[in-house]
């Protein structure tokens, strides 16, 4: 009995201070008020099937890949929503992928520190699907100027666009890099100045997916994305917060 | 059963505060490896606050005419060991300290001989006035209270001469850039030693923060394998004797340029390259999974930037 009483005792002191009213499986100080902020009070549940790939260490804090994964989970998506729970600026971006996208999207970010980067999957049943992983980070990718800062390159190749097409064993796959310096406007000086919006177009016009970016999608932004019917002619319209719009075929 | 738990806290505590007071003390030891020419070998591993940064070879020439220092190690802590060591085995005074690039290990020591000069390439006495100060507070952040009054002293002069010449040794200075962008390797011509710097790795996975690209790598690698050394002492890992370190050196960094172009070519993402399998052959060099998916972050963007 007294050694019960001291395993209890003892479990609960070291139960209490990460887990009081939380039931984050990341145990994460942020996660009530991160999930108020980004899904409010819906319905929810924390889900395997959604998979936040993150490296084991932020080697470069101003770009770390991430790979947004969704792809086991059974009904139609209407939404991704991706953060991170310790940053300044915490939303990283907001993905609308029509049924002809396969939910399975590579980015990458920047960190201020250590933080638990989680996605939340809405389907069209009406419930959120939380997947999430902790990111081990020294910190410093939000605040620190971007390349395009000390270099006047951006200027005369904003936008600029590259992209390409890989055939997949199952669909698609492109892969696009655009010129952009995604400022924060967390450092001293330098504006916030990043894509706002990413709308990906069939060659009738219709649009297949929708993304909205945060500054924290790192500096010259290298993403990639999964499609189910490789023979489209496919384009990308991109608008910045500055107004600026660039529309490429992929 | 209450009584032994306690005691066993009691035990478990009292033995951490015990090692978190004791004295940090590196312990080094050097190693002979040819006349006068000694090896202070680092462990295997990444930085930790358990082996102070002690990561790294060191090494020192005794010569009629004073000693030579290559590289001063992790911290203020490890420099004035190693002085202590050099005290140890021998009565000549240090003349000459080389800095053989600007990664943290390999000057951060360079207190204790603030003294000596202190040679360094051009172009690493750029790097360290540049980024010496980031390395040192990341130092403190990976090893703790080992860096303590740690600071950043420049190397006072440039390693200009391509022949040193020291009582009977005579020193060739060679310049290469394929590790870090400015690398100096030092051959002994009397005893055949190759102080490699971390232009060799050895039983130790190699890394890639500053390379100006594995192709320039391994070309040089081609040039050092043709100095005729009797023994070579890689930046990290144990000394050998014959072509060995070389061997793994250009197996290695071949399957990593081979890998990263064939990911690319196929669409891969940085996330899917991390999580690529290591061969076998690669898997008995300590810490080959995270070197090389810390490589994949500093290399993959300009490799995918070619499949565009």
């Amino acid at each position: 009995m007294i050694r019960h009483c001291l395993f209890m005792t003892l479990g609960l002191i070291l139960s209490m201070p990460v887990t009081a009213s939380s039931d984050d499986p990341l145990n994460s100080p942020l996660w009530n008020y991160m999930r108020e902020q980004f899904i409010g009070t819906d319905s929810y549940q924390f889900d395997d099937r959604v998979r936040v790939v993150v490296p084991e260490f932020a080697e470069d804090p101003t770009q770390v890949p991430i790979t947004v994964d969704a792809r086991e989970l059974a009904g139609q998506i209407e939404r991704i929503i991706v953060w991170a729970d310790l940053n300044p600026i915490q939303h990283i971006f907001t993905y609308y992928p029509h049924q002809a996208i396969v939910p399975h999207i590579s980015l990458r970010i920047k960190v201020q520190q250590g933080t638990a980067v989680r996605a939340a999957v809405l389907t069209d049943k009406g419930r959120w699907h939380l997947g999430g992983s902790y990111l081990d980070a020294a910190g410093g990718g939000c605040t620190t100027p971007s390349a395009a800062a000390a270099d006047p390159y951006w200027e005369s190749h904003l936008g600029e666009f590259q992209s390409r097409f890989f055939p997949r064993s199952e669909g698609g796959r492109y892969k696009f890099r655009v010129i952009h310096p995604m400022d924060t406007g967390l450092v001293n000086a330098i504006p916030e100045f990043y894509i706002e919006q990413v709308v990906i177009r069939s060659a009738s016009g219709n649009d297949l997916a929708r993304m909205e970016l945060s500054p924290p999608v790192s500096e010259n932004p290298v993403i990639t994305f999964d499609v189910r019917e490789p023979d489209k002619k496919h384009s990308i319209w991109l608008r910045d917060n500055g107004g600026n719009e660039f529309e490429q075929a992929l | 059963m209450l009584f032994r738990m306690i005691l066993l806290i009691a035990l478990t505590t009292g033995l951490q505060s015990a090692v978190s007071a004791g004295p940090l003390s590196y312990e080094l030891n050097a190693e002979q490896v040819a006349p006068g020419t000694w090896v202070v070998q680092g462990k295997l591993e990444d930085f930790s606050s358990l082996n102070g940064g002690n990561i790294v070879n060191t090494g020192f020439i005794v010569t009629d005419d004073g000693v030579v220092v290559i590289d001063t190690g992790p911290s203020r802590r490890y420099g004035e060991a190693l002085r202590k060591l050099i005290s140890t085995l021998t009565d000549q005074p240090v003349r000459l300290v080389f800095n053989t690039h600007h990664h943290p290990d390999h000057f951060l020591g360079n207190q204790a001989f603030s003294d000596v000069g202190i040679q360094a390439l051009p172009i690493t006495r750029e790097q360290i006035a540049l980024h010496g100060n980031a390395f040192a507070e990341n130092m403190y952040r990976l090893v703790g209270d080992w860096m303590r009054s740690t600071e950043v002293v420049l190397p006072s002069e440039n390693a200009s001469e391509p022949l040193i010449e020291l009582g009977d040794h005579r020193i060739r200075l060679l310049r290469f850039t394929g590790h870090s962008g400015a690398d100096l390797v030092l051959f002994d011509e009397s005893t055949g030693v190759l102080f490699a710097s971390d232009m060799v790795f050895y039983q130790r996975a190699l890394t890639t923060p500053h390379t100006p690209g594995i192709p320039v790598w391994l070309g040089e690698l081609e040039r050092i394998r043709d100095i005729t050394f009797s023994v070579l002492v890689p930046g990290h890992g144990p000394v050998v004797s014959d072509g060995r370190a070389l061997d793994q050196m250009q197996a290695y960094l071949r399957w990593l340029d081979n890998t990263l172009t064939e990911s690319a070519r196929s669409g891969l993402t940085m996330t899917e390259v991390i999580a690529l399998p290591v061969p076998q052959q690669f898997q008995e060099i300590a810490l080959t999974k995270s070197e090389f998916s810390r490589s994949v972050a500093h290399l993959y963007p300009a490799y995918e930037a070619r499949f565009f």
